[in-house]
């Protein structure tokens, strides 16, 4: 009904939707005065008589009408919940509500409406009985059954087609008597629903042991096929009776911008796109705030008022678009406005007085890293607190909800043309991938989402590598110091301190809210999506643990939380520091593109541009052909060409099996291969400018303080010259093979 | 507790009929009312949960959940034993919990004639968890009391 409401507004005069929305208020009034809610029926019967009025066309719908029915839906809806509470309607009075809605009936009042309310009284059954037979003939829809007294006439002496085409609006308003929808579908509690869940978990356990067990017995490999194959479709069934279509949380936002709009004096068109995409319903409940939170930034702070549109060449209607869409194991949600943008500058100076990062700090940032700022706690750009936003929580509270089921949010703001803010979500949150890591004899699940990257620590360089400040170990990553963490000392503190044991260790950089550090286990197994179980409460104290999981071998592992054990280990960071590194992180992934491989080639270094650089190749010396004086490597089949200008591979004369280490870029649409003696590390290089004319120089860049040379990619030599010799060589390759 | 101060009462007139499962710890026997045992998880490995409270034996999966199951020898204060031990899986108002026992023997039909309240001279730690105990023919039966096993409960104690 609110929909029908909002939708009213746009087309005052559908007739259709008019009648739609006075059929809901009128089964209302109908129930509830059957069943005896006196005051809610006396609600509903002035709606009704002012429906009446505008159905019969003696009244046109304009806002502070539409106002007054929104209002008197929220009435209807307060008390609805006291009755779902209490039993009764509770006490209170609805005369200044009555009081309102006879108003807005004066000027087209002439008594005409009194029957019409009167002839209603007793009639809701059959208007609702009727639900479930729409047809498209209206005396039939509205002539009551024969046992009842005929509704046809209240009808009004012209009616206006009233084919029911969604009727289901009624159902909206659980009035716990509305049976018509479909009953093709069930209510089920979300509890048994959840167990179903894990007793699914349980049968697909049991499914891999039985599996392991039969592998050898030919009989029963069909059967525990079948089994696998049932047990497979069990769990997506079962996942998909947790999902629930997006619009359930989109259904909510016309009004909700409706009413905003109004408060905020704008004029918005709301459009949603992708309704129908479906999420799990825990999922649905965690990005309600988020979304709505989205919304009132976009009205309040993206879509100017009128004027200022007209100004500003726009049209003077701002347009706010919600979409929903799936993008393989995520939903992306995407709130988009078409208003001012995001005033760069402006959150420059707010950050700063604010205080939120230096001013200098402020100053180097570029654009797109200033934008990331909008998302620190405490900041807002709005100029004074007005009570839909300015406080300052708001997109802290979007990101840090998002990030709490594991989803992600992006945003990207143009000014003058508007913002787009775009929420990544995970399809289900029962299941995550994670890593798992071993320390000791046992297995722990580490979160994917905090990882950022993980190193390995040879047996040989375990001692020199992790240094130590006192009894803080530090790990140089990239020239900078990584406070590190110990997965045993930290499980097992008696244990004392001790130098690094001679073995492989893997570092796994976490980076929990803001907090980096690299957290030192004993060794990695695979990656795996689990099913996070809640622990006990008496292990929730502990505080290491976020749940526990039941491993695809059967084995159970716990599953680490990175911001505890940050927290555990006193790895902290003060707003300032954080912000810097929030900053940081938003920096290192805009400068993405100016970092570089740095690599040694016979004698001298040179840089390969890293997003160029597709893998790194160790292969054995032998395997590099030659065609003609080209030196090629065959992948498979695939040519690549390879690059040898500093003749590394003429230097290799250990024999056929010496490595040589091929770095496979991307040129382009082709690929090749560079030879190069040592890969040395990543590095961020800094432009260059050439002296006197300040034109950033081509080709070199600063990498370590050092000038270094660029591979120019394209200047490597086409394949054209071994194209040619390809439809000759392509036999030879089948041939091998 | 109530449920064995009925009994007790009960014992003064009628003599009312129990099944118990025996469970071994070291040399005592002890008794669990099979009413509140879901199932016997029988040769388990908990898998360990470090820092967890001293009581705490570790996790086991039991039909899609994760329990917690509290050691017997640990709250007791006995040393750990090695190798595989029983799981009994408890019901309690808060939810499953496991119990890990040496091992666990037959179920036993015992008269509440035979039932005696904990003496006096029982120490305080143990009292929490000890209901009173049945009189076997050659030994005694320390009845376990379900509810005060919860390690929701246990760790609740802990932190008080």
């Amino acid at each position: 009904m609110e929909r029908c409401l909002t939708d009213l507004e746009e087309r005052p005069a559908d007739a259709e939707l008019i009648a739609d929305i006075f059929r809901s208020v009128h089964t209302i009034k109908g129930t509830t005065g059957f069943l005896g809610f006196k005051r809610l029926e006396k609600l509903a019967h002035s709606g009704e008589n002012l429906l009446g009025l505008l159905r019969d066309g003696k009244l046109a719908a304009h806002a502070p009408l539409i106002t007054g029915l929104l209002q008197l839906l929220d009435s209807l809806r307060s008390i609805l919940k006291v009755i779902e509470a209490e039993g009764h309607e509770g006490d209170g009075s609805d005369a200044e509500m009555i009081a309102k809605l006879e108003q807005l009936q004066l000027p087209a009042l002439e008594g005409a409406s009194k029957p019409i309310a009167r002839a209603h009284a007793a009639k809701s059954k059959t208007v609702a009985a009727q639900k479930g037979d729409a047809t498209g003939d209206p005396p039939v829809l509205l002539e009551a059954p024969p046992s009842a007294p005929p509704v046809s006439s209240i009808a009004p002496p012209p009616p206006p087609p009233t084919v029911p085409g969604t009727d289901a609006q009624g159902g909206h308003i659980r009035t716990g008597l509305s049976t018509s929808t479909a009953e093709s579908t069930l209510r089920v509690d979300v509890s048994l629903l959840n167990q179903m869940m894990n007793l699914v978990g349980e049968l697909v356990l049991t499914r891999n042991q039985v599996l392991q067990a039969t592998s050898s017995d030919p009989k029963m490999t069909l059967l525990s096929r079948r089994l696998d194959m049932v047990t497979a479709d069990l769990r997506e069934s079962v996942m998909k009776a947790r999902m629930q279509p997006v619009s359930n949380v989109f259904s909510k936002m016309p009004r909700m911008v409706r009413d905003l709009a109004q408060a905020l004096d704008r004029r918005v068109r709301l459009q949603m796109e992708g309704q129908e995409t479906e999420l799990d319903k825990s999922l649905l409940e965690a990005i309600k705030d988020p979304l709505t939170h989205a919304v009132r930034n976009s009205l309040d702070h993206g879509i100017e008022p009128p004027h200022v549109r007209e100004e500003a060449g726009k049209d003077p209607e701002g347009t706010l678009r919600l979409r929903a869409m799936q993008e393989g194991s995520h939903v992306i949600l995407e709130v988009a406005d078409d208003g001012a943008g995001i005033a760069v500058e402006k959150v420059r100076n707010k950050a700063i007085e604010r205080g939120l990062i230096s001013a200098q700090r402020a100053a180097v940032l570029s654009e797109r890293e200033l934008l990331q700022l909008i998302f620190l706690p405490g900041f807002s750009t709005a100029a004074q607190v007005t009570n839909v936003s300015g406080r300052g929580v708001g997109m802290d509270v979007v990101r840090t909800n998002v990030e709490k089921i594991g989803g992600k949010v992006e945003i990207d703001s143009r000014a003058g043309k508007g913002t787009t803010l775009r929420l990544r979500i995970p399809l289900t949150l029962a299941i995550i991938p994670a890593l798992i890591v071993r320390n000791g004899h046992q297995s722990f699940a580490l979160p994917q989402g905090a990882l950022s990257e993980l190193v390995h620590v040879p047996a040989d360089q375990a001692g020199g590598t992790i240094e130590w400040i006192e009894d803080a170990p530090l790990y140089r990553l990239r020239g900078k110091l990584l406070p590190l963490v110990f997965l045993d000392r930290l499980l097992t503190p008696s244990s004392g301190r001790m130098g690094l044991q001679e073995q492989d260790h893997f570092i796994a950089i976490l980076d929990a809210d803001g907090r980096r550090f690299g957290l030192v286990v004993d060794g990695l197994a695979d990656p795996e999506e689990i099913v996070v179980k809640p622990l006990s409460s008496a292990l929730k104290g502990i505080g290491l643990y976020s749940g526990a999981t039941v491993l695809g071998n059967g084995d159970l592992a716990l599953i680490l939380d990175p911001g505890s054990i940050a927290m555990k280990a006193g790895v902290t960071m003060s707003s300032d520091e954080e912000a810097a590194q929030t900053a940081g992180s938003a920096a290192e992934e805009v400068t993405r593109g100016a970092e570089f491989l740095f690599v040694e080639m016979g004698g001298r270094k040179a840089a390969v541009a890293l997003g160029d650089v597709l893998r790194i190749e160790q292969i054995p010396h032998r395997r590099i052909e030659y065609v003609g004086m080209r030196p090629v490597i065959n992948f498979d089949g695939q040519l690549l060409p390879i690059d040898d200008a500093c003749g590394v591979l003429a230097g290799v004369q250990d024999g056929p099996d010496t490595p040589v280490v091929v770095v496979v870029c991307r040129d382009g649409t082709r690929h090749v291969g560079i030879v190069v003696s040592h890969v040395l590390d990543v590095a961020t290089g800094s432009d260059l400018v050439e002296a006197g004319t300040q034109l950033s120089t081509q080709g070199v860049t600063l990498l370590k303080d050092c000038v270094t040379d660029i591979v120019n990619l394209g200047g490597i030599a086409d394949l054209a010259a071994v194209e040619e010799t390809r439809d000759q060589l392509d036999p030879m390759v089948e041939a091998m093979r | 507790m109530s449920s064995f101060g009925s009994e007790k009462r009960g014992a003064q007139k009628t003599t009312v009929l129990q099944q118990i499962c025996s469970v071994r710890l070291g040399q005592a026997i002890y008794g669990v009312p099979i009413s509140h045992i879901l199932e016997i998880v029988g040769q388990a490995r908990p898998q360990p949960v470090p820092l967890a409270p001293e009581f705490v034996g570790g996790l086991v999966h039991y039909r899609g959940d994760v329990l917690t199951v509290v050691s017997l020898r640990q709250l007791f204060g006995l040393l750990p034993q090695d190798g595989r031990q029983d799981i009994l899986v408890l019901e309690s108002a808060g939810g499953c919990f496991g119990v890990l026992v040496d091992s666990v023997g037959e179920v036993l039909t015992a008269s509440s004639a035979d039932f005696e309240t904990n003496p006096s001279t029982l120490g305080q730690a143990r009292r929490d968890f000890i209901a009173g105990a049945y009189k076997l023919q050659n030994a005694l039966m320390i009845m376990l009391d379900p509810e005060r096993l919860d390690p929701v409960r246990l760790g609740a104690g802990e932190a008080a």
